[in-house]
């Protein structure tokens, strides 16, 4: 496998910056957060986290910078503010953290800068002060609009607080906002989910993502190692998974998600990925980066970044850690945390760009699509109409999206297996 | 490797024996003679109990039930191999008697081994729980004993537990057996007491073996096994003659001729001799590397002089429960042929032959005396080889009467059944069934065998709480679960034992298991026509559990011949999607995709539906398809 020297790496486009404290844990939430004393009042580790936030960004802009040795490089496209609850994050915190951005990495003028709140009272934030630290999209973490559902998540604000939370918004004029919503709830119906949607339109969002509740287990995945970007999932939290999980459905999850795609491309939010809906110059610019394949950076603990080719890194989930290497004790160097990373093969290169294109709604041109190692797994699709060839692109069929992994995971190289394979024989 | 006889187990081979030789035992002095007895009424420690007695192995290197060496058979508390030791046994009238003791199996499936040791006796030690009485396997292999005219030795065993009831038993030998009240010892094996009397006992009643020594030599194999190094290892027991060490012999029916490497006895660690005279029972290391040159029941005699005819043999052992053992791993199918090799030079009962199957790959079709007998090979195979094995529901052998005057053929495979048009009539194997049971226990065991297709027989008293029941059964019923049933409907108190009395014409039809309209052929049966709708109905509703949502609707039918007795519809996949993909995280994303696709890969094609191994695995293992 052919590695281009780091220093022709293509410098990054995005920046993800991940704030891992809630108020409280949701009990289907698998990324890195700590709740509650840790996350508010005096023994919180917030104002400690933002200073090893301040001293990593600085760290790895170093280090990019020693990598493209000295040559300019484009600002960035996109910084992106997830959690966690960033906007537990105060207006002047926030603002520091922008301008420590564009100062060492650079932001253009146009750049999208999104921040996820909070629909609560108490952790929705200063939208207002946000928005003039050059902040200019809002994602509300909305889930739900009926409160038993609400309940059955484990979150504390309703219907009314999202309603409120939208307003500000507007109020604050933020260019776009956006709601994510949850479906294949336990305990949902096709009604409740098409009062939920009904009642969403009626917010006038810029953008809607809404994702099937996934209660999967990170441990059993091995993602919550010593080098792992997931924390162990706590006994309640799987318990309570275990008991929901039969609530779920796949025939009513198709049904809600052919619904979703329905009620919101009606209304003027096209679908431009598998469950992402918005309106014309409202899709989100930084999950796009995701999705073709281009370089980002991430920073905190849990988050990703990609080198454009072969190379995806991640910090792990430990905030202790993160804490103890950035800011350590006195007299002592700063050093970037610990974390784990892949190289990706070029077969495997060619599958991802296949699946994370194929995520888009635009697909992926015929000469990605004839490259032998993922045509036959496309001619499968073809086969089974899952997948359409319009005129110099192949995309998924609208039965397709709800069946993309089936696509998808036909599309990955055997490499792995095999040589995970001659281990055990 | 396979196994190598008990050479692994004794701490210190020979040294407590060393100084006794007993070539010179005169042939007046040896007894010949089996221990036999139910499983669990205690055979292997009384065995254990005469090689203290005899310093045939000391205390301190006795390990409990010396005699059963297999791992398998420590765990099961069962002796599945007969094995034959010799014991020097200094009597009361002061003269040392060379006793061979050859132990015997006690379970059900294993009573052609029993009978071949017996034939190799003169007298039986003949075991009874005293808690427990007589066994149906116990009544079995005393008719079997008798038959062959030896003088039976009966003991009554463990008279030292709370629950011994030695009257209740002595009155069942009597009434059951004719065996008068006087000749009976009391005896606990576990504490020793009255061992030494069995001794005297098998002394004083038992016959020394005939056969003339100056005789051409003729010797019969009753038992062998399979050393790495020694080639076949023949069990022999002289009837004529003398064998002398480095011999040229021949096997009589296979003709093979081979110096002898070594001749001698186990005690029971085995111990070279320089020869063995009639009524002698020892082991002759063959070098043969195959055991068909030296097949149990042929007769060695010298090369040199040879006798004029061989010893009567034994009928091969006739499997009567089949069923396809294949490899978990398609990559492991040479491994597992070399290992049914190994173990058939150990256990000449098993045979087994290559067959395919579109769901299970390729594997091995392989008889067995019966249901245990199938796991034990089973077990042994994974244990002792390191394979990952499944096996097809056990079934029987059919014998099928082709159309138009062509013959019989046996059927052992359902999915080898002839087409209707090409057969006339399916037979199947009956078996009387035998069975010892509490009184209050009739009712409901009479209720099982009618279930079981069973007509009743008989029913005899063999004291005034116990009776033994008798029916003719299909062995088709009996290897499904009704050992196990019969275990739970009497609380463990029957005990079973059953024989062969021939085939008779059934009712009988093949299931097919349809999905997708492509038979699957390791589910097929052959069923009774009453049976067919509630296997049929139990199969495709397992299926539909097991089989994941394919592209397109799958239904899943059973039939027999063109008619669709059950089916079940499992609707096309609606939704398989990862929606989530947050903060970057394509890894995790990429990694559950890749373990999809590991799971498609291994899943097998029937027609255009992937169907996990799994769920083959699950329904065969469910084992109650019939």
């Amino acid at each position: 496998m052919d590695h281009l020297p780091a220093a022709l790496m293509p410098p990054p486009v995005a920046l993800y910056i991940h704030v891992p404290f809630c108020i409280s844990i949701c009990p289907y939430c698998d990324f890195v957060v700590y709740a509650g004393r840790e996350a508010r009042g005096e023994r919180s580790r917030l104002t400690a986290f933002l200073a090893a936030l301040h001293v990593e960004l600085d760290l790895r802009a170093d280090l990019l910078a020693a990598q493209n040795a000295g040559q300019p490089r484009p600002p960035l496209r996109s910084v992106y503010l997830g959690g966690g609850t960033p906007s537990l994050l105060s207006a002047p915190q926030v603002t520091d953290l922008l301008d420590h951005v564009a100062r060492r990495y650079g932001l253009a003028a146009d750049a999208e800068v999104t921040i996820e709140v909070n629909p609560g009272p108490a952790d929705r934030g200063d939208l207002r002060g946000y928005r003039a630290a050059g902040v200019g999209r809002v994602s509300i973490g909305v889930q739900s609009l009926q409160a038993s559902e609400l309940r059955t998540l484990g979150r504390r604000h309703s219907a009314a607080d999202v309603a409120a939370t939208v307003d500000l918004a507007r109020a604050a004029a933020f260019d776009s906002v956006s709601i994510d919503l949850l479906y294949d709830i336990p305990g949902q119906t096709l009604e409740t989910w098409s009062a939920t949607l009904h009642m969403a339109l009626g917010l006038a969002v810029d953008h809607v993502s809404a994702y099937a509740l996934a209660l999967d287990d990170p441990a059993a995945e091995g993602l919550t190692g010593i080098l792992g970007d997931h924390r162990p999932v706590r006994a309640g939290a799987r318990a309570w998974r275990d008991r929901v999980r039969p609530g779920q459905d796949e025939d009513r999850a198709a049904e809600m998600y052919e619904l979703a795609s329905d009620r919101l491309e009606g209304a003027g939010l096209a679908g431009y990925e598998l469950s992402n809906w918005a309106r014309a110059g409202h899709e989100g610019r930084h999950n796009l980066v995701y999705w073709q394949r281009e370089p980002y950076a991430g920073l905190g603990p849990g988050a990703h970044a990609f080198d454009g080719a072969g190379r995806r890194t991640w910090t792990a989930a430990s905030l202790a850690d993160y804490l103890g290497v950035l800011t350590p004790a006195h007299r002592v160097a700063a050093s970037l945390p610990v974390g784990g990373g892949e190289l990706i093969d070029d077969s495997t290169a060619v599958a991802e760009a296949a699946i994370l294109g194929l995520r888009l709604r635009q697909g992926i041109p015929v000469e990605l699509a004839r490259h032998p190692g993922v045509s036959a797994g496309l001619a499968w699709g073809m086969s089974h109409g899952l997948l359409e060839r319009v005129v110099t692109r192949v995309r998924l069929t609208p039965r397709g999206r709800l069946l993309a992994d089936e696509v998808f995971a036909r599309l990955l190289p055997a490499g792995a297996t095999a040589s995970r394979r001659e281990a055990a024989a | 490797m396979a196994r190598l006889g008990w050479y692994q187990r004794v701490a210190e081979p020979s040294s407590v024996y060393s100084g006794r030789p007993m070539a010179s035992i005169p042939q007046t002095r040896l007894r010949d003679f089996s221990i036999i007895a139910h499983v669990d009424h205690g055979k292997s420690t009384l065995a254990d109990r005469f090689l203290e007695l005899t310093h045939a192995i000391d205390a301190r290197q006795m390990t409990s039930q010396v005699l059963d060496s297999m791992d398998l058979e420590r765990e099961k508390g069962i002796t599945i191999k007969a094995r034959a030791v010799r014991l020097a046994y200094v009597a009361a009238d002061g003269l040392t008697y060379g006793l061979n003791l050859i132990d015997t199996p006690g379970h059900v499936d294993f009573s052609y081994e029993v009978s071949r040791s017996l034939q190799a006796c003169e007298g039986a030690v003949l075991v009874i729980d005293a808690a427990q009485g007589i066994e149906a396997q116990t009544l079995a292999n005393v008719h079997l004993a008798l038959a062959q005219g030896l003088v039976i030795v009966p003991v009554i065993n463990k008279i030292d537990l709370p629950s011994a009831q030695p009257d209740l038993v002595l009155e069942e030998l009597e009434n059951v057996l004719a065996i008068p009240r006087d000749e009976v010892i009391l005896v606990s094996a576990k504490e020793g007491t009255n061992v030494e009397q069995v001794l005297e006992a098998v002394v004083q009643r038992v016959p020394a073996p005939g056969g003339d020594p100056a005789a051409p030599l003729q010797g019969l194999i009753f038992d062998s096994h399979y050393d790495v190094y020694k080639g076949v290892v023949a069990y022999v027991r002289i009837a004529s003659g003398r064998l002398h060490e480095h011999e040229s012999i021949r096997v009589m029916a296979s003709g093979a001729e081979v110096e002898i490497l070594e001749l001698g006895v186990f005690r029971p660690q085995p111990s070279p001799v320089g020869e063995l005279g009639p009524g002698e029972v020892g082991y002759v290391a063959t070098g043969l590397k195959s055991v068909r040159d030296c097949q149990v029941g042929d007769t060695l005699t010298s090369a040199a002089r040879p006798a004029a005819s061989p010893l009567p043999g034994y009928e091969p052992a006739k499997p009567l429960v089949f069923a396809g053992i294949y490899p978990l791993r398609g990559e492991d199918y040479g491994e597992l042929r070399e290992a049914l090799d190994k173990l058939h030079l150990n256990d000449a009962s098993i045979s087994f032959q290559a067959e395919s199957s579109v769901a299970l790959g390729f594997g091995f079709r392989c008889g067995f005396l019966g249901l245990l007998h199938m796991e034990i090979i089973q077990e042994r195979l994974e244990r002792e080889f390191a394979l990952d094995l499944i096996a097809s529901a056990p079934s029987v052998a059919y014998r099928v009467t082709l159309a138009n005057g062509r013959g019989e053929i046996d059927v052992d495979n359902p999915s080898r059944l002839p087409e209707p048009n090409d057969r006339e009539v399916i037979a199947e194997p009956w078996v009387r069934a035998s069975i010892i049971t509490p009184s209050q226990y009739i009712g409901t065991l009479i209720e099982l065998a009618t279930n079981s297709r069973g007509t009743f027989e008989g029913m005899e008293y063999l004291d005034v709480q116990r009776v033994l029941l008798t029916f003719q059964v299909p062995l088709a019923e009996m290897i499904v679960d009704f050992y196990d049933q019969l275990k739970s409907r009497s609380q463990g108190y029957a005990s079973l034992d059953y024989e062969a009395i021939g085939y008779r014409p059934g009712e009988l039809v093949k299931l097919d298991v349809l999905v997708a309209g492509e038979p699957v052929d390791a589910l097929s049966l052959i069923v009774h026509r009453d049976r067919a709708a509630a296997a049929g109905r139990s199969l495709v509703e397992k299926l539909k559990q097991l089989i994941p949502r394919q592209m397109f609707e799958v239904p899943i039918q059973a039939a027999v011949g063109s008619h669709v007795i059950a089916r079940e519809t499992i609707r096309a996949m609606r939704k398989n999607v990862l929606a989530k993909c947050y903060g970057g995280d394509i890894t995790r994303k990429r990694k559950l995709l890749e373990k999809q696709r590991e799971g498609k890969q291994r899943m097998k094609r029937v027609g255009s539906v992937e169907i996990p191994q799994e769920a083959f695995l699950a329904v065969l293992r469910s084992g109650e398809a019939s």
